[in-house]
């Protein structure tokens, strides 16, 4: 019988030796201050300026950017050590990138779409964290329905200027500029009207009104343009291309970038192993959780779905396993990494019991509250980045072919 | 508390996934869509064995049976990722064969330390002189190398066995089993049986699943010859069969999920109420989806099962390889389960009439998930190994 030779090519292995041992001399150390679950909750300067930090340092010790080639500020392109990177970072639980928006969704648009000259002056700014990037998509009214939105991009005489209405605007607070999606022309069709900007943010005409979650986090904003002025050369791609450019960029948000499934999924079986060490020290009637064959069950569950979606991230590395149904695996992958999230977050605050009913902040509170508080805002995700009901329609409609809902 | 990633197998690169992958798969898609259609499956439903002898011989010819074993037995040599996409093949035509029996018998004889066993059985499983299969059950639900209540008693210089197997794949037209039994030592021994013998009664069984035959051995100081004991731990070997039976079950699982979801696919999508195709309601368009997101990951299980039972570097630690197998078969069931219920309740009036094949699957599904361990079982043997 053949058997496969290990997967991981010395260099590779030695590669991954040194980002680990970089990892463990240059993790910060644990603020005086509450940091946030993920990028979606960054509110304080200080949570701002600690994560800022970390993501720069990271990229000075140039292990952030092998998606990106040389010339943009990137390591050249090699997405085996982008995938090293991201599960050594995950297993140290080390910070995350908080330029996130810009990393995973814009950077690839602007590289995707961008000019010559737009990539080699964003690019550089979004990996060092110099450049905060946030996303002007959604709206009061355009929500599911995107392409209604209503704010708009009129000429004028040295680019356009934008009224309108954003809403959701994670990290605008904190952001340089903005992926921005506005009507250049409202006389033609409902998407193709649409134009896609590169939107400077520190502009006259802007407001930024932050909104609280129901986690009583900031983060989040709505942003409100009063004719703000904007240079010609935001414009990415041609004027009423916006609408398919958008869409690009929510393929990368859903996570169907190359690698970024198999970074996202690195993380997963962490947190499942979390789960289980949690159950394990935790009791419930005199006894560990973990004993309990209900929740013996439910951890395990949790873990056989991580494996799934770390194979699945895998799967999508050789194309022609997944031929006939190319778009599958893209297309799910936010989908069930968010409504999986949700479920091992409720359970964790199931494994806690009566504990669980204590807030961040309480003394006694397990994990410093972070069960409830993630259960809270992991629908953040289940939400953003296209709801978990608009996703199922799309892959329905997309990959299976099935008839359009109206 | 174990450390979770040191648990389950290291996730190989792309699958090692090659072009031969791709053809394995190819062919055995091809050759089954000729000769193997649904209606083929839905034939033989009243026949007596089960099986065509014909078809048999010629999935034989192919090579399915021994494409793991070693060259040197006539087997291709192939590592297990074509196994998992010839199985998922299988599960997709619902090719009724013994197929299954004899890939868990040849598996065990290839395991024994006994150079004679393999030269011997192996050559003549795979050339289909005799079909072989494996008797992992026992009544009231007893199976795998822990539950083994049937005998085996030297006498003569043979041995003796007594008890009854249950489930016997295809037991009743088999010509060889392999048989366990703890013998006067307390120890699991694989005994190698041929069919029919004396002092072995069989009694088929009426099997939810009319492509999966199986049969009962009511053993009665049944002789074996000395010689016919595999060498080696039998209860080692009975573990490594179990784990290729969850594996191969896992990847049929995926095919006949595939089939469910593209049959309850298209019919949403020709179906018309209310003056439109069906499939354009959420509450039907929805459910479907569910189907392909389980599917795709019952997919990835198997796949990464296959690729962990032939990666160089778990070959002292079969125990990694099985906790992949016991994923695939976990979450391939509760996918199946869920596919299949949908598949009927979606299909409407018609999907529960004789006439729709989402039921040919529903009863694999039943069989499926009887057969070596359900979700909750692997589950909980899951859990030890976390919360260990």
């Amino acid at each position: 019988m053949s058997r496969y030779e290990p997967a991981e090519s010395e260099e590779l292995a030695a590669f991954r030796a040194e980002v680990k041992a970089w990892i463990a001399t240059n993790q910060p150390p644990k603020p005086s201050f509450k940091l946030p679950l993920s990028f979606l909750e960054v509110e304080s300067e200080e949570q701002f300026r600690y994560l800022r930090a970390w993501q720069r340092k990271v990229y000075e010790a140039g292990y952030l950017g092998f998606d990106v080639p040389k010339e943009y500020g990137g390591q050249g392109v090699s997405l085996d050590k982008h995938r090293v990177v991201a599960q050594e970072l995950a297993r140290a639980r080390a910070p995350f990138m908080v330029n996130l928006i810009a990393l995973q969704w814009a950077g690839p648009t602007i590289l995707a779409f961008g000019t010559e000259e737009q990539k080699q002056r964003f690019l550089p700014g979004i990996l060092s964290a110099d450049d905060i990037w946030c996303q002007g998509f959604s709206e009061p009214g355009s929500g599911s329905d995107l392409a209604s939105l209503r704010a708009v991009a009129v000429p004028s005489e040295d680019g356009y200027r934008v009224t309108g209405h954003k809403v959701w605007t994670t990290l605008a607070h904190f952001a340089k500029f903005m992926i921005l999606m506005a009507r250049t022309d409202p006389a033609a069709g409902k998407y193709a009207g649409i134009s896609y900007f590169l939107f400077p943010m520190d502009t006259p005409g802007v407001t930024i009104q932050p909104l609280v979650k129901m986690s009583g986090e900031g983060g989040f904003n709505q942003v409100i343009f009063d004719e703000a002025p904007m240079p010609k050369d935001a414009l990415l791609g041609a004027e009423g291309e916006g609408w398919n450019i958008a869409m690009a960029t929510l393929m990368f948000e859903r996570g169907a970038g190359e690698g970024v499934g198999r970074e996202r999924a690195a993380g997963f079986v962490e947190r499942a192993g979390a789960l289980a060490a949690l159950a394990a020290s935790t009791t419930r009637d005199g006894r560990p959780v973990s004993e309990d064959p209900v929740f013996r069950d439910r951890a395990v569950q949790a873990w056989i779905e991580a494996q799934a979606m770390a194979l699945a991230a895998a799967r999508s590395e050789a194309p022609a396993l997944n031929a006939e149904r190319p778009m599958a695996l893209p297309l799910m992958n936010k989908l069930v990494m968010s409504e999986w999230a949700q479920r091992l977050a409720e359970l964790g605050c199931e494994v806690l019991g009566p504990e669980a009913a204590l807030w961040v902040g309480d003394p006694h509170a397990p994990d410093d509250g972070d069960w409830p508080r993630a259960f809270m805002n992991s629908f953040g995700m289940t939400i953003g980045g296209g709801t978990s009901e608009i996703l199922r329609n799309i892959i329905g409609e997309r990959v299976l072919g099935l008839p359009k809902s109206k | 508390m174990q450390d979770v990633t040191s648990l389950i197998p290291p996730v190989p690169h792309a699958f090692g996934f090659t072009t031969e992958h791709a053809l394995t798969r190819q062919q055995a898609r091809r050759f089954l869509e000729e000769n193997s259609p649904r209606e083929h499956a839905r034939a033989l439903h009243d026949d007596r064995l089960g099986y065509d002898p014909a078809l048999y011989r010629r999935v034989l010819e192919l090579g399915w049976l021994g494409l793991t074993l070693p060259e040197s037995y006539g087997g291709a040599g192939l590592d297990h990722l074509h196994l998992m996409l010839l199985w998922e093949e299988l599960g997709r035509a619902l090719t009724p064969s013994p197929l299954f029996g004899a890939l868990l018998a040849t598996h065990a004889i290839s395991l024994s330390r006994h150079e004679a066993h393999r030269g011997r059985w192996l050559p003549e499983a795979l050339s289909g002189e005799l079909i072989p299969t494996f008797a992992f059950g026992e009544p009231k639900g007893a199976w795998g190398p822990r539950q083994v209540s049937c005998r085996a008693e030297p006498k003569d210089g043979a041995w003796q066995l007594t008890g009854v197997k249950a489930h016997v794949p295809f037991g009743a037209s088999a010509t060889l089993a392999v048989v366990p039994a703890v013998d006067h030592r307390g120890e699991v021994g694989l005994f190698v049986l041929d069919l029919p013998s004396a002092g072995v009664e069989r009694e088929p069984e009426l099997s939810v699943d009319s492509t999966r035959r199986s049969a009962r051995l009511v053993l009665s100081r049944a002789r074996v010859p000395h010689d016919r004991r595999l060498q080696g731990d039998g209860a080692r070997i009975f573990t490594q069969v179990c784990t290729l039976g969850y594996a191969v079950l896992a990847a049929e699982m995926v095919g006949a999920g595939e089939q469910v979801l593209e049959l309850t696919r298209s019919y949403a999508t020709t179906r018309e109420q209310f003056g439109r195709a069906i499939g354009s309601f959420q509450a039907v368009k929805h459910p479907i989806v569910n189907m392909l997101c389980q599917l795709e990951l019952a997919r990835s299980l198997s796949l990464g099962a296959g690729a962990a039972l032939s990666d160089s570097r778990l070959i002292d630690q079969p125990e990694v390889a099985e906790r992949a197998a016991r994923m695939a078969k976990a979450y391939g069931e509760q996918m199946l389960s869920h596919a299949v219920q949908k598949g009927v309740q979606l299909h409407g009036g018609f999907g529960f009439t004789w006439e729709c094949d989402v039921q040919l699957y529903f009863k694999r599904m039943l069989w499926t998930r009887a057969t070596l361990g359900d979700a909750t079982h692997h589950k909980a043997a899951l859990a030890a190994a976390l919360f260990a």
